[in-house]
């Protein structure tokens, strides 16, 4: 079932809501394995939201959900991010 | 990137709809104040219904940045709440809302140079087919190695114009069967493993850019074995539509 995800690819127009810089070239470096990767490296997983994963560890970087007018987003576990 | 107007919503007037195969459809649109894009992007379409329920998904842009109209081949998903009506019900005239273009990570320029190594798990070759035009418009000679994976013939859209891209300098498409070849088909009829790829080039000592497009079992079967292959993996450029699409 590993179909089941996408990449950070597909969440970029949400992210592109909130930054001004784009979202998929966009590098994290990830508080739980310490790698860096660009969001669009990212899995991506669709439920009434979507999470967006480490593709090096699994750990949890961003949750994005849309609820009625609103675009929620919690950036979580990363060391820095940058825009390059 | 440099830094840029967040994305906004606009409203895309269909001007044309072609049909790619029985189950695939161009749609060229019209879309005010388009910027233009970078070979590569996509787009986020967005679809209303009248009680407000909506629908929204992502489509990889197919049209050279050099074409004066914005195209999109869509390809439709059984039991899909968007495509459906993309692939069936659009007509010239039609609107709809659309925000892009979307995404530098998986976009090419000839200034980027090559050599390009372009991997495409069926509809994966709509993305790839905006690079490939974009090459052609510029008359651009970076060698360009290209592999498109269907199951079988009916699966193939933009045969007949990759065959006429073909003999440009340094441009070579090869094409795998995995579940059925047409008629007198004397060519690869699997699914892309390490030999493929060796044969195709170009090898990881050449430096290329890969981009893979595709089902996300496919992304991540080739991108594996590209890595696998000794390709560096900050030079692995993927996309994945997931299991659908929609």
């Amino acid at each position: 079932m590993e179909d089941l995800h996408t990449d950070g690819n597909h969440v970029a127009g949400m992210l592109g809501e909130f930054l001004a810089a784009d979202a998929t070239t966009t590098r994290r470096r990830c508080q739980s394995c310490g790698a860096e990767h660009p969001l669009a490296a990212h899995r991506a997983y669709r439920g009434a939201g979507v999470v967006l994963r480490c593709p090096g560890c699994g750990d949890v970087a961003i949750r994005i959900a849309e609820c009625g007018d609103e675009l929620v987003l919690e950036w979580r576990g990363a060391y820095r991010t940058r825009r390059v | 990137m440099s830094a840029r107007p967040a994305l906004r919503w606009r409203t895309a007037t269909v001007r044309g709809v072609t049909a790619e195969s029985a189950r695939t459809r161009t749609l060229m649109l019209d879309v005010p104040d388009w910027h233009g894009h970078r070979a590569g992007q996509h787009v986020d379409i967005r679809l209303t219904a009248e009680g407000g329920y909506q629908a929204q998904r992502s489509y990889s842009i197919a049209s050279a940045p050099e074409h004066d109209a914005l195209e999109l081949t869509v390809e439709l998903v059984d039991d899909g709440e968007v495509s459906p009506y993309l692939v069936d019900e659009l007509r010239s005239g039609d609107q709809f809302e659309l925000r892009g273009p979307i995404g530098g990570h998986f976009s090419w320029s000839v200034e980027d140079r090559g050599p390009l190594l372009l991997l495409a798990g069926g509809s994966g070759i709509v993305p790839l087919m905006s690079m490939l035009r974009h090459r052609a418009a510029r008359a651009a000679d970076v060698p360009a190695r290209v592999l498109v994976s269907v199951r079988g013939p009916e699966e193939r859209i933009y045969g007949a114009e990759l065959d006429a891209l073909e003999p440009r300098a340094g441009l070579r498409v090869e094409w795998t069967y995995t579940r059925s070849t047409p008629p007198g088909w004397g060519g690869w009829a699997r699914r892309v493993d390490a030999e493929m790829l060796a044969q195709l080039g170009p090898g990881p000592d050449a430096n290329p850019l890969a981009f893979v497009c595709g089902p996300t079992s496919f992304v991540e079967h080739v991108a594996n074995l590209l890595v696998d292959g000794g390709h560096d993996p900050e030079a692995i450029h993927a996309e994945r539509f997931g299991p659908t699409g929609g």
